[in-house]
């Protein structure tokens, strides 16, 4: 073995992931090699260091979720899907918690910058709904006056949307923002429905998106 | 014994939902001090967290068993924490210099204050370094250093070849055992700093 062919497999030693023969080919030429044998010392020196890095003591103690509540777990993976993961206006979250789902409204700090999520928002609602309409196309279970159901939705929801958006800025309230939250979260439960859930836990979430809606209007 | 996380994503995809609640418990701290690495001490850490078990929860009825769950798991958590980069709303990762608190480590304690201190320090010096590696760098090093997967794991959560893998870890550590030496960390000298 040579000093090249030491580098290429210098990594699987360092990491012990080797396999025996290569293991002991590395080890052979590390023992006769004095400069591959201290590159390899350095690395195995830095690791040391490496192990430093602490994540913070607080940040492990809270990682721990209480116990799992399942059905708003679902509701909130619905939600999540249609958001994309961001609720829109700075601040906003859907955060789960003691085993419960909490739903915050965040406020844009000034008009401008409400201008820009809100054009932002726009753009994510576009392709959100987007995504919906091909998962609904591709959805297995086919209740077809549900399909019809939930389409509508989106379209009315697309369409109030695009209005709002272009009344411009003083029809910008957090009402409108809670208006499309409660739209999405609709949409959210005719998915889940056609998800398969039992009829129940779409009663539970439309529940959970009526707190939405009530939260998001108090702020 | 435990059942395997194969066998508790079995379990869920033939309806016993529980099965995921046990495979949170197995994985969430280590999603989180994932990211915690990956975005930088952000309050975002738990939202980020969050979001890749719901995610997770979202396809796991989907999920084919061909890879890993936690390789799938991790898949999640770098997306999220891409994306998230991507818009731009996490803090910048140089932030650890804010960082006040390099984290407790188990077996503080008995140690003097001294030592106590260069820990944090080197802690910190650690994780801006890490910080200040390409995202691609540092998700493998983060996976490999500090959540111990597998190069196999790795190549399956970055979906990349298992040679890339190991260029992208030789690269990070090169670029890391550089970078500490500047700031004069013991552990990582006497070697010289290549000249380039
Ligand atoms: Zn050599």
């Amino acid at each position: 073995m040579d000093c090249d062919a030491f580098r290429d497999e210098m990594m699987d030693l360092l990491y012990g992931e080797a396999p025996p023969a290569v293991a002991q080919r590395l080890e052979a030429h590390e023992a006769a090699c004095p400069g591959c044998r201290e590159e390899l010392a350095s690395y195995r020196r830095l690791r040391r260091g490496l192990a430093a890095w602490r994540v913070p003591a607080e940040l492990e103690a809270r990682a721990r979720p209480r116990a799992v509540a399942r059905p708003y777990l679902a509701a909130a993976a619905a939600l999540l899907l249609l958001v994309g993961g961001g609720l829109v206006l700075r601040g906003s979250e859907v955060r789960y918690e003691a085993g419960r789902f909490a739903f915050r409204l965040g406020r844009g700090s000034g008009p401008a910058e409400v201008q820009t999520e809100l054009a932002a928002q726009e753009a994510r609602h576009r392709q959100e709904m987007q995504g919906l309409r091909l998962s609904l196309a591709s959805s297995r279970r086919g209740d077809d006056q549900l399909l019809r159901t939930v389409q509508e939705m989106i379209a009315q929801s697309e369409a109030r949307q695009a209005g709002l958006f272009t009344a411009g800025l003083e029809r910008l309230e957090e009402r409108t923002e809670a208006r499309r939250q409660y739209d999405l979260a609709q949409v959210g439960v005719g998915l889940s429905y056609l998800d398969g859930k039992a009829g129940l836990q779409a009663a539970r979430t439309t529940e959970l998106m009526g707190h939405v809606l009530q939260a998001s209007q108090k702020r | 014994m435990a059942p395997s996380d194969e066998e508790l994503v079995e379990q869920f995809q033939q309806g016993d939902s529980s099965a995921f609640d046990a495979l949170v418990r197995r994985w969430d701290r280590k999603v989180q001090g994932a990211i915690y690495r990956l975005v930088g001490p952000s309050e975002d850490v738990r939202d980020l967290s969050q979001e890749t078990l719901l995610k997770a929860y979202r396809g796991l009825r989907t999920f084919k068993k061909e890879a890993r769950f936690s390789s799938w798991l991790y898949q999640i958590a770098l997306n999220v924490c891409r994306d998230r980069m991507r818009r731009g709303r996490g803090r910048s990762y140089v932030s650890f210099d804010e960082l006040t608190d390099g984290g407790e480590s188990p077996g503080e304690a008995g140690r003097s204050a001294l030592e106590l201190i260069e820990s944090r320090d080197l802690s910190r010096q650690v994780a801006a370094a890490v910080a200040a590696l390409p995202m691609e760098q540092r998700e493998v090093i983060v996976l490999k250093e500090y959540q111990g997967l597998t190069f196999v794991e790795i190549a399956e959560a970055l979906d990349v070849p298992l040679s890339t893998v190991k260029t992208r870890l030789y690269r990070g550590l090169g670029q890391l055992r550089q970078q500490l030496i500047r700031q004069g960390i013991r552990g990582s000298a006497p070697v010289p700093a290549p000249t380039s």
